[in-house]
């Protein structure tokens, strides 16, 4: 509550067409912490999510992270500023590495930047060495050394869901948002994740995360809330929101 | 609710929008005819104007511009109707237009028909031709993206001009319209009689056919549905296929007036449709693509603006202003500048619709981010904003 | 044995503008096989690089009066710069000229890009034309220097040396983009090309990219024009510069196998030498042909592009894979 949040939306509403998507939610993410975001299915909540991370301009309200007002700025504007997003349908880029699609999530590759390539050379090589070597650190994260060179497409469901939270990890951003990072993905290796995002929060990082599955928002989230027909209508402890009238009424009724 | 996003109806058309009269009641008709008559009378208050400082010429130049205007009208509707069903800018209809040209010299001279008979025949050839070329080839480019439609019409475009180059001759030639003088209105204002006023005749009953077409018939309600929505058309039972055909024909038949009346005008040679061909893309672009409406105010608002230019441009030709030499060249710019402007601002168009993820330029779109509420980076957050 | 140093000089002739034509290739192999941006407009960027070469590099051109009649407007010049700074000039106006109409353009569709480049090709041309104490008007620019002038005049020498330039700015193009390629800055290219909403999700400012290689790609037609204007050692706005020469590449860049480099030169010798090889038997067709076959080769040209883009979009060279180790 108040200044511990690092993410806070207000009003926050988007139509498309001539469906309201998001309604005036309004919510808020305590740092540091694992953060659920259920509801039942066109809750709004991906919605939400595209529009934290800059992929949809919001009709109205106001998203503010870290105390700096984002909603309006464009995607990476907002990665610059340390919020990452996956996506729920992996998006790798197919004809890619796995180690060139971590590479690009890097943040500040004087590679990337044309005249550098030409009159600062050394700076280019560092960087690049730089960020592989950070990717190769990832890659073991999350237990996907070895498939460095594959081809994104040529990668299982699985292991695509692995690199979308590998790509998010790169550039060591303060907060992540996780659009189902389990769904689909065996439970040992869903146990593994979360394991490796309960010790990256000890380290300092908020994740934020949609979920279906009941075990892992009951296990390990430290908070949950609540959204649905585009609005939030409960949060607290995962055990508290669970047994709330309202939310069961949500799930049931829709 | 789905409600389906309605936007302000354009200023200066006295015809209905063409989407909703077909449910709208003539009250609407009759404030939109209100606020035709309104633009026309601010309109002819500045030529006016322009006329009492600048001499009599001015309206001449404003004659001109109609003239010009009912050419790229016609050729606007063709082109918009394609872009709208089809989806894609036809690169080869500045050609169709030459070809219409050419087709009806060929009656005039080859067979000795008079004027009318070859734009008749030539509406007829170019309306097969048409149908043709989306047998042969752009039905088979459909759902491949806008880009590989341009390149098919680029080559047809090319074969077509110099198909003409090679077994016509580069030579230009004149419709064999007897030598007639101006028509005098008022002393220092003529307007020839075939170039002028037959070109507007012919133009204006083009509109209007335009307009009962789409609106009365039933082809022109199965082509409204079919630009607007094809899958949705598809599913209502039109065949889209016969309505694309239809659109194909009609467009070239355009086409080929427009040639005609082109030649008419000016000269006919091998490149006089795609030396135009941009500006009927301004035109198309200004008023709105797929809209045969917009078409007309596009069309109308190219002539115009690429006549009336002349007077300034001359301005500007002195040696004491500018001393801008082969000034009255650039009037053909004019029009580009303003379709470059419009792309900028607004590039659906007069009569169009903003898409959902609605883009405009660069610049367009960071002063207006500057201009409503920006996010600052040093704000704080309030307290009471955040939930417990 | 005598070596026929006549039909040399017109092989090295073909060879000096099949190199043009592969670097305007190259440059629109940049903006539309990594970026996807359709450039109509391929002659307008062209053609500031030859002008601003040719007005870089000549000696001083006043305007020709004969008894009271201007025979020649005259032209801007007389700096007398050296072919490599008028070279690098060109690469800079071009390029320039090139992020300045991309900044309102880049975003539109596709189609209204064409559009706009075309239009944006056309005002230049209408302005060579017009600005005629700039550029000569529709005579052009006349007596270009060229960088390697062999006295007394030999045709074949002269052409050899334009030949050898040609091939070394070739093969330093091909070094420098295959560099770039396989940079950082060409991974972005190849991720926003790929899916660009996830990469501007993973924090790359597409638009921004998209705008260098727009640029990177004028700069490049650019240096092309100043090549043709040493090669030519005149320039002038009607012929050369033509929407034609645009859809001339386009076909290039299709048969040659799009986003392939190698593919783009292929494809500029491939054509190129179909229309050098009309020009030539030109002598030996009947009379009534002699002109027809121009443009019976620009039929020929249409019917490719519309075969084709029907059957064979993706070209005869596909594009080779890359790894990043």
């Amino acid at each position: 509550m108040g200044d511990d949040s690092i993410l806070a939306a207000r009003d926050v509403r988007k139509a498309f067409g001539g469906i309201q998507a998001v309604d005036d939610c309004t919510l808020s993410v305590s740092k540091e912490s694992v953060t659920g975001l259920i509801g039942p299915n066109g809750a709004g909540k991906s919605t939400l999510f595209n529009i934290i991370a800059g992929l949809y301009r919001p009709d109205g309200g106001e998203i503010w992270f870290n105390g700096t007002r984002i909603d309006g700025l464009p995607p990476y504007e907002i990665v610059r500023l340390g919020l990452t997003k996956t996506w729920q349908i992996p998006h790798e880029l197919r004809n890619l590495t796995v180690l060139e699609n971590l590479v690009l999530a890097a943040k500040g590759n004087a590679g990337e930047h044309l005249l550098n390539l030409f009159f600062r050379p050394y700076r280019v090589r560092r960087d690049e060495s730089r960020w592989r070597a950070r990717a190769r650190e990832v890659l073991a994260l999350t237990q996907l050394e070895g498939l460095a060179n594959e081809h994104a497409k040529d990668l299982s469901g699985g292991q695509k869901k692995l690199l979308e939270l590998a790509r998010a990890l790169m550039s060591d951003p303060p907060l992540v948002l996780l659009d189902e990072p389990v769904a689909g993905v065996n439970p040992t290796l869903a146990g593994t994740l979360m394991d490796l995002i309960e010790r990256l929060r000890r380290g300092g990082t908020t994740f934020f995360l949609i979920e279906h599955d009941m075990n892992v928002v009951m296990n390990r989230c430290d908070r949950v809330i609540v959204m649905h027909q585009g609005r939030k209508i409960a949060e607290g402890p995962p055990a508290i929101v669970k047994a709330d009238p309202v939310v069961i009424e949500s799930y049931l009724g829709g | 609710m789905a409600a389906i996003s309605r936007s302000e109806s354009p200023p200066g058309t006295e015809r209905p929008r063409w989407r909703w009269e077909a449910l709208r009641p003539t009250p609407r008709f009759r404030r939109q005819l209100l606020r035709g008559l309104l633009v026309a009378l601010i309109f002819i208050g500045i030529v006016a104007g322009l006329a009492l400082l600048f001499g009599i010429s001015i309206i001449q130049y404003t004659l001109a511009g109609f003239v010009v205007g009912t050419i790229v009208v016609v050729a606007a509707i063709g082109l918009t109707l394609i872009y709208g069903i089809r989806g894609f800018a036809n690169f080869a209809y500045g050609d169709l237009m030459t070809l219409g040209a050419y087709v009806a010299l060929f009656a005039n001279l080859l067979l000795g028909a008079s004027l009318p008979w070859g734009v008749v025949l030539a509406f007829g050839v170019l309306a097969a031709v048409g149908v043709l070329l989306e047998v042969l080839i752009f039905s088979r480019l459909e759902g491949r993206g806008p880009v590989p439609p341009i390149v098919a019409s680029v080559g047809i475009s090319l074969i077509i001009q110099n198909g003409i180059r090679a077994g016509v001759g580069t030579q230009q030639w004149n419709f064999a319209v007897t030598a007639i003088q101006d028509v005098v209105i008022v002393p220092g204002l003529g307007i020839h009689p075939v170039r002028g006023i037959a070109t507007l005749v012919v133009g204006l009953s083009f509109m209007l056919s335009v307009h009962i077409i789409l609106k009365y018939t039933n082809l022109g309600k199965a082509m409204r549905a079919t630009a607007d929505n094809l899958e949705l058309a598809k599913a209502t039972g039109i065949d889209t296929k016969r309505v694309t055909y239809a659109a194909w024909a009609v467009s070239c038949a355009f086409a080929s007036t427009a040639g005609v009346l082109l030649g008419l005008g000016s000269v006919i040679s091998p490149t006089m449709g795609f030396d135009v061909l941009l500006l009927i893309f301004a035109a198309v672009i200004l008023g709105g693509i797929g809209s045969p409406y917009g078409a007309m105010l596009g069309g109308l608002i190219v002539g115009l603006s690429q006549e009336m230019s002349v007077p300034l441009l001359i301005w500007l030709g002195r040696p004491d202003v500018i001393g801008l030499e082969h000034a009255t060249a650039y009037k053909v710019a004019i029009p580009f500048i303003i379709m470059i402007g419009v792309l900028l601002i607004r590039p659906w168009g007069i009569a169009g619709r903003p898409p959902a993820f609605g883009r405009r330029a660069f610049f367009v779109e960071r002063l207006s981010r500057a201009l409503s509420r920006k996010p600052t980076l040093a704000r704080k957050v309030k307290r009471d904003d955040i939930g417990g | 044995m005598a070596i026929d140093t006549g039909l040399l000089t017109n092989i090295g002739f073909y060879v000096s503008i099949s190199i043009i034509f592969a670097i305007l290739a190259l440059g629109f192999n940049i903006q539309w096989g990594y970026t996807g941006l359709f450039n109509a407009g391929i002659a307008g960027f062209f053609l500031i690089g030859a002008y601003v070469t040719a007005i870089a590099i000549t000696l001083p051109a006043p305007p020709i009066v004969i008894a009271g009649i201007p025979v020649y407007p005259g032209h801007l010049g007389g700096f007398q710069l050296p072919f490599v700074a008028g070279a690098l000039l060109a690469m800079l106006a071009s390029g320039a000229t090139a992020a300045l109409v991309a900044l309102p353009t880049l975003r539109l569709r596709a189609d209204y890009l064409a559009i706009a480049t075309l239009a944006f090709a056309e005002i230049v041309r209408i302005f060579a034309i017009n600005l005629e104490s700039v550029t000569g008007g529709t005579i052009g620019i006349i007596l270009i220097p060229r960088p390697v002038e062999f006295r007394p005049p030999d045709p074949f020498l002269n052409t050899t040396a334009i030949v050898g330039i040609g091939a070394l700015i070739l093969f330093a193009l091909l070094f420098v983009l295959q560099f770039i390629a396989e940079s950082p800055w060409g991974r972005v290219l190849r991720a926003i090309r790929e899916d660009e909403e996830a990469t501007m999700a993973l924090g790359k400012n597409a638009f921004r990219y998209k705008l260098q290689a727009f640029a990177l790609g004028g700069a490049l037609m650019g240096l092309a024009g100043s090549l043709f204007a040493v090669t030519l050692v005149y320039v002038e706005p009607s012929v050369s510069f033509a929407p034609a020469v645009t859809f001339s590449v386009w076909v290039m860049v299709i048969v040659g196998g799009s986003g392939n480099n190698r593919g783009a030169i292929l494809g500029a010798f491939l054509i190129y030498g179909m229309e050098f090889l009309s020009v030539q038997l030109k002598d030996f067709a009947p009379a009534a042909l002699k002109d027809t076959i121009f443009y019976i080769r620009l039929m020929i040209i249409g019917v490719l592009l519309i075969l084709l883009i029907l059957f064979r979009p993706s070209g005869i060279l596909p594009e080779k894979k890359r790894v990043l180790r």
